[in-house]
């Protein structure tokens, strides 16, 4: 087994701080370069030639976070598919058709979860 | 490990039946699930070391000890279920989804005490703290409910944080998730060891001792287990405790026998800590709800002892403790949950003002409850508290450890002797409650069991 | 096999007698459940005098009744088995005979409370415990009857529940007991460790192998559980349990709180008389222990006005000598003691509960007075058991308290003396409760003076047979110094096999000549007599009677009319002892008291401290959390990093 140091990892520090440096050098940067010219009216919030009332920060339906938590969650889901796929002829030919099977057992439950969740009526828009 | 496999299975199951418009159907599938789950647990007890091990990758173990741990999680789980009761029949109540949560919450637990590479340890734990946040705050038009899961959220996520990174420290320091693994490379370069291995260790034990609620990571504990609704923080102080333990006591065990010097004082440490803070401030409580709380920190004490002393019989002694506890602890809530429905969700000492008088049996199940938790004879708790503090005096040079344990369990008194004086010598009006034949049956369970457990705990310490 | 089977059914019975009433006593008639219990009583002392018979014509040798497994944990093997040798059966007796007694007394005492099937259920249990306690074979069992008994206590002292103030001493007693009990557990735990077993048979011989005497080790194991008898038997200072006992009803008083829970504590000791032999600092100790509880409670006991009162602090100085015996190594004469007393004082309390019984729930004595005449039985009895207590002759507290008295001379001439000046405040205290309740005039209300009348038979029978034992009680141990053989000491001396090989003195025939012995007794009964007389003078002849709380300072006052001698006996006896026992009452109890309750404040002050600490805030917890993990880190990892 190979020994490691901390000094082997050197290059990744020099990496990780060139990486740093370049985004608090631009954002510095920008901010000096840029021109600036200030008023009042200048810095009000534009809304669309009304005044501006009360905070920005409203709440916001339940069911927006709902559908990205959703997408989110089988988009992760179906990653798994690549891997599998890609390395299918070789399973296959180790282990037979159990690998057919497994993926058809895995893609059930999504499905389950999945009728789950058109059931609950999660994904009805009103 | 079929158990697992059912456990999900069922949990989805639940789910789906919780489409059909009648709720009744739903409870009596759940303790079927449960019991079928406990069946096929108990079915793999001859089975083989070597042979379950290969089946699950070397991810998981199945032996005796694994099966008695999942036994008592799932068995605690089927004492809780009955109470359920009152809870679910509120019109804005979600059973379907209690239930399967409760589920997945003990597929997590069985992880927890069967795990044999570190990546299943972390997703136990997960899927069992996840599940207890969500049930912690199930009940969302309460206040309270909604803090508790929010504060259990914040301080998990933190402590999950760090048993994470112990992970990874470990695996940088020895190449291996799994704990076997560990435990050889350990023992194959003894005095060569990276500093990373020890701060690993240091950051696992932090993680697991988190959610035993040792002192001083303890302080989610009472505002979490009042907020909750009693239900679930009976499940909590039960099911989540004993996962952790059977889980602290397998990574030790296991992986750190060889490094016991390194380890063992910080623990008696935590353990004296937890239980000078969890006994003294229980007998300061107004609530009975959060004198439980506090009193399951302090059985986090008893249990941490018997970590420390890590002889042959600490194992047994965990269980039977673990067994011990969880029966009286869910017997109590049981009863706490009756009579908070008549009181107006009063969870005060007060509420339980004269029960006796027309609760008999209930002010019965309590006192004897309240008596197996203060270790008195002729019940489960006396026997736990003995196999505990044996093992640590074979153990040796921990009698500090032990008279402070000694003195905090007489404090122990104090305070769950206050209930039974509510019950049987205060005045107060509470009318006869009704109770649902699984009510009964459960009651009689655990009565049974903690009676067993103190008079002839033979039965259960041969088991292992 | 035959004999396990006799020996498991001694304490079955009183536990399915608990379990019949304990479970259905709403159901069963209150004349069913008080017989039900009474025959279990009485069933399982057929069958000690069964097994008594055996055992002496099966020549007298232990036998242990092994019932089944019951831990077994690594090395450790205990099981559950009754052990049957002289110092069990003789405390069978005791506790089934005296508690059937009880038993009976308690049909018509209780009989018009509504809890009454619930009572005999808990005295069921609490029989059924206490013979754990004396049969089991090993610490452990006889921890679980010592727990047991403890809660019984606090179940009947607490019995009249809806009095919050009986609830209180009944948790009082629960939680001082549990001091005690704290201390016999560490004891148990160090026998298990120095020895690797907790049975008598294996532990004792062991011991005397092991070590010598003053050992260090046998004097912490036995120092702890001496701890443990201080709580149960009330010894200074956890005491003050005792008196505060009597809340419960007047059987209890008796059967618990004088005749068999208190006397455990002594039990103990005398069955690990090896150890304690071992261990002769400790033996200081509890001789010490012993004297001081003895003269303290008696001295307190002098001017207490209530009659449970009265007896309860005479228990406690009772206690007192049988630890003074112990303490010098009369072991059999401190068991002598525990079976007299047990006579006399369950018949004292018996008849205190008559007298409470007939004057309507009247505690007072000075609201009494004059009692001969109306419950004749009652006052012979209780008259009777004065004189029993009072050490004099031929009644049974003579010969066991001289016994002792004589023991303590031969090993300290000082020790002796204060033991009868003990004995003097006995015999005053008690014939003051006796003349001021049953002679002179009746001082109660006109209602209670019509009620007056004997109590039924189910109670004066009892009376009557503890009666006749605390006259002849004595028979069991007649002095050698009359010419006779000490049966008791003979019966038990089988039991101090192993002190002897120690310390030649266990056991020991006295080596005193018999003029000395002679002196001795003619000194203790001259004494007594006197302190009688004075109680007989200043009670009967001049009929006075203790001032009422309200004018306590009026006590000149009472004696204003009274001779120019009698306010000089007053001023140098009576004053100085009064005061005396005020101060030993009022200051020296509440500070005793104050020690053992500031650790509970300690607690409570700590308590509230923590619980300061948890604010409720998330950002604070999570500070907290991580103090705490740097301190943990850095604990653990001092070996690594420094």
């Amino acid at each position: 087994m190979k020994q490691y140091f901390p000094s082997d990892y050197l290059p990744l520090l020099v990496q990780f701080s060139a990486a740093a440096a370049f985004v608090v050098v631009t954002m510095i940067a920008t901010h000096l370069l840029g021109p600036k010219r200030n008023s009042k009216v200048k810095d009000a919030a534009w809304e669309c030639g009304i005044e501006a009332k009360g905070d920005a920060r409203t709440p916001i339906s339940i069911k927006y976070f709902l559908t990205a938590i959703l997408f989110v969650l089988f988009d992760i889901e179906v990653i798994f598919m690549y891997p599998w796929a890609v390395n299918f002829k070789e399973l296959f030919r180790e282990m037979g058709s159990v690998i057919f099977v497994e993926m058809l057992l895995f893609m059930a439950l999504l499905l389950a979860g999945f009728y789950y969740v058109i059931k609950k009526g999660v994904l009805k828009w009103e | 490990m079929l158990s697992i496999i059912l456990l999900s299975v069922s949990g989805i199951a639940s789910l789906f039946l919780g489409f059909n418009k009648s709720r009744s159907l739903l409870m009596p599938a759940t303790l079927l699930f449960l019991l079928v789950a406990l069946a096929v647990n108990l079915w793999d007890w001859n089975v083989p070391f070597t042979l379950s091990s290969a089946y699950n990758n070397g991810m998981m173990t199945v032996d005796k000890t694994t099966i008695v741990f999942s036994a008592i999680l799932l068995v605690s789980a089927l004492l809780v279920i009955p109470f359920s009761q009152n809870y679910i029949d509120r019109p804005q109540a979600q059973p379907a989804e209690y239930y399967a949560i409760l589920l997945f919450a003990l597929v997590g637990g069985i992880m927890m005490t069967a795990y044999d590479n570190l990546i299943m340890l972390f997703v136990g734990v997960e899927i069992l703290s996840i599940s207890m946040y969500v049930l912690a705050g199930s009940d969302k038009r309460n206040l309270r409910s909604t803090e508790a899961a929010l504060k259990y959220f914040l301080m998990g996520a933190f402590a999950t944080g760090f048993l994470l990174f112990g992970v990874a420290l470990l695996y940088g320091a020895t190449m291996s998730f799994s704990i076997k693994g560990i435990a050889d490379y350990t023992n194959a370069n003894v005095g060569n060891l990276s500093p990373l291995l020890y701060v690993g260790i240091v950051m696992v034990l932090i993680g697991v001792l988190f959610k035993v609620s040792a002192a001083p990571f303890h302080f989610w504990t009472p505002d979490v287990y009042e907020g909750s609704p009693s239900l679930f923080t009976a499940f909590m102080s039960t099911v989540v405790k004993t996962a952790g333990f059977a889980a602290l006591y397998r990574l030790l065990a296991v992986s750190f026998t060889g490094l016991y010097d390194y380890w063992a004082m910080s623990i008696a440490v935590v353990a004296l800590l937890t239980l000078v803070v969890g006994n003294i401030t229980a007998s300061h409580q107004h609530s009975f709800k959060r004198m439980m709380a506090y009193s399951g920190i302090s059985h986090a004490g008893y249990l941490l002892i018997a970590v420390t002393a890590f002889q042959n019989t600490s194992q047994d002694a965990i269980l039977f403790y673990s067994l011990a506890y969880s029966v009286a602890t869910i017997a109590a809530f049981g009863v706490l949950i009756l009579v908070a429905d008549k009181q107006q969700g009063s969870e005060d000492f007060s509420a339980f003002n004269g029960l006796a008088k027309n609760n008999p049996f209930l002010a019965f199940v309590m006192t004897l409850a309240m008596c197996s938790l203060a270790g008195i004879p002729l019940t489960g708790g006396f026997f736990g508290k003995f196999l505990i503090f044996s093992s640590a005096f074979a153990k040796g040079g921990l009698n500090w450890l032990l008279i402070g344990a000694i003195l905090m369990s007489a404090v122990g008194i104090y305070y769950y002797f206050k209930v039974v004086i509510a019950m049987y010598i205060r005045e107060g009006k509470t009318e006869k409650i009704a109770l649902t034949g699984l009510q009964q049956a459960a009651f009689v369970l655990s009565i049974l069991l903690t009676l067993l457990l103190g008079v002839v705990p033979n039965l259960f310490a041969d088991l292992v | 096999m035959q004999l396990t089977l006799l020996c498991a059914l001694v304490p079955l019975f009183p536990f399915i007698g608990f379990l019949v009433n304990g479970l259905g006593f709403r159901n069963i008639p209150n004349s069913a459940a008080g017989v039900i219990s009474t025959a279990s009583a009485v069933a399982s002392f057929v069958v000690s005098v069964l097994l008594f018979s055996n055992f002496l014509s099966g020549g007298s040798q232990p036998f242990t009744a092994v019932l089944f497994d019951w831990v077994s944990v690594g090395g450790l093997k205990i099981q559950f088995s009754y052990l049957i040798d002289q110092l069990s059966l003789l405390m069978l007796m005791v506790v089934t005979g005296v508690g059937s007694l009880i038993h009976l007394y308690s049909m018509g005492y209780m009989h018009h409370d509504e809890g009454f099937g619930k009572f005999m259920a808990f005295l069921n249990l609490f029989m059924f415990s206490m013979l754990l306690l004396v049969m089991g074979s090993n610490y452990l069992i006889m921890f679980f009857g010592w727990e047991g008994v403890g809660l019984c206590s606090y179940l009947l002292i607490g019995f009249w529940n809806k009095n919050v103030s009986y609830g209180d001493a009944a948790r009082k007693a629960f939680v001082m007991n549990r001091i005690g009990d704290l201390g016999f557990l560490i004891g148990i735990f160090l026998i298990i460790n120095t020895f690797g077993s907790v049975e008598y048979q294996q532990v004792f011989p062991k011991a005397v192998e092991l070590f010598k005497a003053g050992d260090s080790t046998v004097f912490w194991i036995t120092f702890c559980l001496f701890i443990g008898a201080m709580g149960k038997s009330a010894q200074i200072p956890l005491y003050t349990w005792l008196p505060d006992a009597m809340a419960g009803p007047t059987p209890v008083s008796a059967l618990i709180h004088a005749a068999t829970m208190v006397t455990a504590g002594i039990y103990m000791v005398i069955r690990s008389n090896v150890l304690y032999t071992l261990a002769p600092d400790t033996l200081e100790i509890i001789a010490i222990v012993g004297l001081a509880t003895a003269l303290f409670a008696a001295s307190i006991g002098l001017f207490q006005n209530d009659i449970k009162k009265v007896l309860a602090y005479s228990t406690v100085s009772q206690l007192g000598y049988m630890f003074l015996a112990l303490g010098v190594m009369a072991y059999s004469s401190a068991m002598f003691h525990v079976m007299t007393h047990a006579f006399f004082k369950a018949l004292l309390f018996l008849g205190a509960g008559s007298v409470i019984h007939a004057m309507g729930g009247e505690q007072d004595i000075r609201k009494m007075g004059g009692l001969q005449g109306h419950i004749k039985i009652t006052f012979l009895t209780f008259l009777i058991g004065t004189i029993a207590i009072s050490g004099i002759p031929p009644f049974a507290g003579f010969f066991s308290k001289d016994e002792i008295l004589m023991h303590v001379y031969e090993h300290n001439k000082l020790l002796w003396a204060l033991g009868v000046v003990g004995s003097m405040m006995t015999s005053f205290y008690m014939f003051r409760l006796l003349f001021l309740t049953f002679f002179g005039t009746f001082r109660g209300t006109k209602h209670q003076h019509e009620h007056l009348h004997e109590s039924p038979l189910s109670m004066t029978v009892p009376l009557m047979v503890l009666a006749v034992l605390s006259v002849f009680g004595g028979a069991l141990g007649l002095p050698e110094v009359f010419g006779f053989n000490h049966q008791l000491a003979n019966f038990m001396s089988p039991l101090f096999e192993h002190s002897k090989t120690v310390n030649a003195l266990v056991g020991a025939k006295s080596a005193l000549p018999h003029s000395t012995e002679y002196a001795l007794m003619f000194v203790s009964v001259m004494a007594v007599a006197l302190s009688m007389t004075a109680a007989w003078v200043l009670f009967v002849k001049k009929a006075n009677v203790p001032a009422s709380d309200e004018t306590l300072d009026g006590m000149t006052k009472v004696i204003y009319n009274k001779y120019y001698v009698d306010e000089i006996y007053q001023a140098a006896i009576v004053k100085p002892l009064y005061s005396l026992s005020e101060f030993c009452h009022s200051v020296a109890e509440t500070a005793m008291d104050m020690l053992v309750e500031s650790t509970g404040k300690l607690v409570n002050v700590a308590g509230n401290g923590f619980r300061q600490l948890q604010t409720g805030i998330v950002g604070y917890y999570v500070l907290a959390m991580v103090a705490g993990i740097l301190l943990f880190a850095v604990f653990t990892l001092r070996s690594v990093l420094f």
